[in-house]
């Protein structure tokens, strides 16, 4: 038979060392319960649009003024509801707010901060580069109704090339996201159907094709899809070696996604909105000015609150990226914003404080 | 006995080739599907190993992983940060976990009246029917919303998930705990929370060891509580602190995994031998523990 | 059996015995406490699960479950159908799929295979439970997938193509096939190992006596196994259905994320778990944020009714056979 000792100190205390170390642990932890980020970071999310060009101020902004910037692409939707949850200094939106979305927020402003260009990327192996392709034959593709590559639409504004029979796999974005928001305000403008049946929005009902998570998802689907078709930022097309289209503007010419094509569609509007600061410059118009305009550019936007307890360091990052940072952007196709643009951020920026 | 007894449709004896090849075929059925899915097997950790070797380099431990920007190839860095956020989690959710579980497992086991312990125990039963994703929205809700994301409610809503497995092993334990120890102890003067805490839980010792590393293993694989609760990390930085949202394995291979890049891709297959070798290690070892301790008590009996 | 069952003390025991001791207080209201939380989570986790989505129940009701729709009219319309038929498809497909297998594979270790195999496969299939569901979607999007579109969907659309579920020929990886053959694979080493535990404590008299009356392997099998365990294999089923239903992580990566309604399993959809995965985070309006939690409630319905079956099948069986 067992002898049974009864072990009379050691469980027992061992125990309570326990149970007073756990909870000596747990009060700390649960104290400091504001993910207040640490002295000299600051913390953003939001937009994977203007990612590349985040990073980019990331590494230069550090090495230059000693502050940490993370951020976090999440899609525009997440950055609008992280800043309104509080969860971060700063989120990024390609997607202008609404005046729901600023109640709830709020005390938040908006500002825009980048400026780029969306592009159209396509999978069609063999097949050279920026193909034409124009508003209402995405909006056909995107509805579903236009299904090979050889449609007599497509064929029709590509003389010479050989497309194959091959269908097509329209790629759209699946989580919340302000790319989304800009490509269906352009099929909008180019598609009674579209604006009637779909509508524009961060998220909407996409009748066709496949979802994908970021503008990186969408790359990436459209890199391993034969036929298929996807929309980001031209940064993404660029880094994944991916072709794209020149698609056609209202002054009829077949316009790239480059500086020079979102420099002049960027003159289409100077009118900020008084709440949200949006500039809306998808689609500009056909007259002479606009030829070489990219109908598919957008703004994107930063979104601040008011009352920020790292005002301090938030500001003058903000005004760093509006002026020293927007000399980073050509080299990923990033337009630096015009002047107007700057002032106004600038402005905006006086709201905030601690 | 309620069983069913075989009735007379076994019994036509002839046609007896007919029942010997139907009988072949189905043992070759089975064996085939056991074939299949260790196939399966050997197919999925293989493409992890194939895939994921080449990234296994000193960097990718002892790295984070960088920002960048360009349109050149991604210089490959590490997951250090990752493998580091991953172990706090989990180390935080076992000291929340363990505590609950066993406690939960005495009291069903030693001290309940049957009737409830049977209703608790389907209470807890249930909860681990409960989805993952569900969970991570009951965290999000419950503390995450204007407070922000931090590790620790990670690590609750993983501890929720384990509290159950804890538990139940716990108990499988307690029960092969001879009466006799404790009616010995009682007799001799003991009290009840003493025998408890003194003589029938160290028997448990392996038990509750193999519990709380299966639900360990369990929770180190889990990614869809860590997107409500620690998603928003810094990704180049090393942090320790659990009031932060801290980088995560899963949570780097969910998001490396549908990107477009393959210098990810291979990290991501890096990171998920990590995993995998995570969770194997912690299976040998759960498994070693419940044989020895299962032995050492039956064999007392 | 626990020892409760045996002893039954309870609260009144511990006074009735004449010397109270603190002590024992102490350890029963602590561990009562620890137990208690079990029922404490589900009605919180319920509570707070409802509230977020009343916003969205308030206004949608029941016509949200047959509404097809997410986002439409300028993100004021939303509704599950499309979800739930996903995850209908997916989750059934795969038990159809998992089914036979998992039964294959129960037989065989628990009857056909000798010890040495047994010991050596049964971990394996174990192992394969144990591959977190991350792993499975990275291996389904980056394996999987390409293995549909180039292989696997154009010989079965080019021999099964007059079925309308496999209607199309695959043109991207993702899509509703790829979800159901990886749910299948979480399921079979949850469903097998349960299954394998039935068949071997299927009492030895049964099947010698089967064997004894001439019968082959497969005749006491399907005779005498399967109608003894019948209802432990319901439960298993049911179990793994459960799993199946809440999965969201491995399902979001290879799904395709689409609310359209097809019939044909090489085209994209979405099922409830895997929408709020993709949305959740991003969700920008509050309706939306209501919405998704909508979707969690009719998960939580589902997952809950699968779990009560299963345990209730478990404990009327545990009664009848005296299986712990």
């Amino acid at each position: 038979m067992k002898e049974i000792v009864i072990r009379r100190k050691r469980p027992l205390g061992v125990l309570s060392i326990l149970v007073v170390a756990v909870t000596a642990v747990a009060v700390s932890v649960t104290t400091g319960a504001q993910a207040r980020s640490s002295a000299d970071e600051l913390k953003g999310a939001g937009a994977t649009f203007p990612a590349p060009l985040i990073a980019a101020w990331q590494t230069n902004y550090q090495a230059q003024k000693g502050v940490k910037i993370s951020y976090n692409p999440i899609g525009s939707g997440g950055g609008i509801s992280a800043i309104s949850n509080k969860t971060v200094d700063f989120g990024a939106s390609d997607a202008p707010m609404t005046p729901d979305q600023f109640s709830k927020c709020g005390g938040c402003v908006e500002l825009p901060w980048a400026l780029s260009a969306t592009s159209v990327m396509y999978n069609l192996p063999g097949l050279p580069n920026n193909l034409h392709i124009t508003g209402p034959i995405l909006a056909g593709i995107y509805l579903g109704q236009i299904k090979k590559w050889d449609d007599s639409k497509i064929k029709a504004v590509n003389k010479g090339v050989n497309l194959p029979s091959l269908d097509i796999t329209p790629v759209y974005r699946s989580d919340s996201s302000g790319t989304s928001f800009n490509f269906t305000t352009y099929l909008n403008t180019v598609s009674k159907q579209w604006k009637s049946q779909i509508g524009r929005g961060t998220t909407v009902n996409w009748p066709a094709g496949v979802g994908a998570r970021g503008s990186s998802g969408v790359s990436g689907v459209v890199s391993r899809t034969p036929g298929g078709v996807g929309y980001a930022d031209i940064a993404y097309a660029l880094k994944n070696h991916l072709k794209f289209f020149s698609v056609q503007n209202r002054a009829k010419k077949f316009a790239r996604p480059g500086l020079a094509g979102i420099k002049a569609a960027a003159q289409a509007d100077r009118k900020f909105n008084p709440q949200s600061n949006e500039l809306s410059i998808v689609n500009p118009p056909g007259s002479k000015r606009f030829a070489r305009a990219y109908p598919i550019c957008t703004y994107t936007y930063v979104i601040l609150r008011t009352t920020s307890p790292q005002a301090a360091l938030l500001k003058p990052f903000v005004t760093w990226a509006l002026t020293t940072g927007q000399q980073y952007g050509p080299k990923l196709i990033f337009q630096p914003v015009p002047k107007y643009v700057v002032a106004k951020g600038k402005a905006t920026l006086k709201k905030v404080h601690s | 006995m309620s069983a069913q007894v075989p009735t007379s449709d076994l019994f036509r004896s002839e046609h007896l080739r007919r029942r010997t090849i139907v009988n072949k075929t189905i043992e070759l059925l089975a064996t085939v599907a056991a074939l299949a899915a260790v196939a399966v097997l050997i197919i999925v950790v293989g493409s992890v190993v194939r895939r994921g070797w080449g990234a296994l380099n000193l960097d990718f431990f002892t790295q984070n992983q960088t920002i960048y920007s360009g349109f050149g190839p991604r210089p490959a860095s590490g997951v250090a940060n990752a493998i580091v956020g991953t172990l706090i989690i989990i180390g935080i959710a076992i000291v929340m976990a363990l505590p609950v579980g066993v406690a939960t497992a005495i009291y069903l086991n030693e001290l309940a009246p049957r009737k409830l312990a049977g209703v608790l125990t389907l209470a807890f039963d249930v909860l681990n029917g409960i989805p993952a994703i569900v969970l991570g929205i009951f965290v999000f809700v419950f503390v995450v919303v204007g407070h922000g994301q931090a590790a620790w409610k990670a690590s609750f809503a993983l501890a929720i998930l384990m509290v159950p497995l804890i538990a139940r092993s716990t108990q499988e334990v307690l029960a092969l705990v001879p009466i006799s120890m404790r009616e010995a102890s009682l007799a001799l003067g003991a009290a009840k929370w003493r025998t408890t805490i003194s003589v029938v839980l160290p028997q448990a010792v392996g038990g509750i060891v193999t519990g709380a590393t299966l639900a360990t293993a369990r929770a180190a694989g889990e990614t869809a509580p860590l997107l409500f609760t620690s998603a928003l990390y810094s990704a180049d930085t090393m942090t320790y602190d659990p009031r932060q949202p801290l980088a995560s394995i899963p949570m780097f291979i969910f998001t490396s995994a549908e990107q477009a890049d393959p210098v990810l891709h291979e990290q991501a297959w890096g990171a998920a031998a990590v995993l995998i070798g995570i969770i194997l290690i912690a299976s040998l070892i759960a498994r070693g523990f419940a044989d020895r301790s299962v032995r050492r008590l039956k064999g007392e009996r | 059996m626990t020892v409760a069952q045996e002893r039954s003390p309870g609260p009144a025991a511990l006074v009735r015995r004449g010397r109270f001791r603190p002590g024992d207080a102490v350890l029963y209201v602590v561990t009562a406490a620890a137990a208690f939380t079990g029922i404490a989570l589900l009605v919180l986790i319920s509570d707070e699960v409802l509230r977020e989505a009343w916003p969205a129940m308030q206004k949608f009701g029941l016509h949200f479950l047959t509404t097809q729709a997410w986002g439409d009219n300028n993100k004021t319309l939303f509704g599950a159908k499309s979800f739930i038929y996903g995850t209908i498809v997916t989750s059934f497909g795969a038990l159809l799929l998992a089914t036979p297998i998992s039964l294959a594979i129960a037989l065989f270790l628990s009857e056909l295979a000798p010890r040495w195999i047994r010991a050596f496969v049964a971990p394996l299939i174990e192992l394969l439970a144990a591959i977190p569901s991350v792993v499975l979607g990275l291996w389904g999007i980056l394996v999987l997938g390409p293995f549909i579109t180039g292989t696997l969907g154009p010989a079965i659309h080019g021999s099964l193509g007059w079925l309308p579920i496999f209607a199309s020929k695959p043109t991207v990886g993702s899509n509703m096939f790829a979800a159901i053959l990886i749910l299948t694979i979480m399921m079979v080493p949850i469903v097998s190992s349960i299954c394998r535990e039935l068949f071997v404590g299927v009492p030895s008299e049964l099947k010698d006596g089967a064997l004894a009356l001439g019968a082959t392997r497969w005749e006491v099998v399907r005779g005498v196994v399967f109608p003894y365990a019948r209802a432990g294999i319901a439960a298993a089923l049911i179990l793994g259905l459960g799993r199946a239903l809440g999965e969201a992580i491995a399902v979001t990566q290879v799904i395709g994320n689409n609310v359209a309604i097809h019939a044909d399993l090489f085209k994209p959809g979405d099922t409830l778990a895997s929408r709020i995965a993709g949305q959740y985070q991003g969700a920008d309006t509050a309706l939306q944020v209501a919405s998704l939690v909508y979707l969690a409630v009719i998960l939580l319905v589902f997952s809950l009714i699968a779990n009560l079956a299963a345990q209730l099948i478990v404990r009327r069986v545990a009664g009848r056979h005296q299986i712990r």
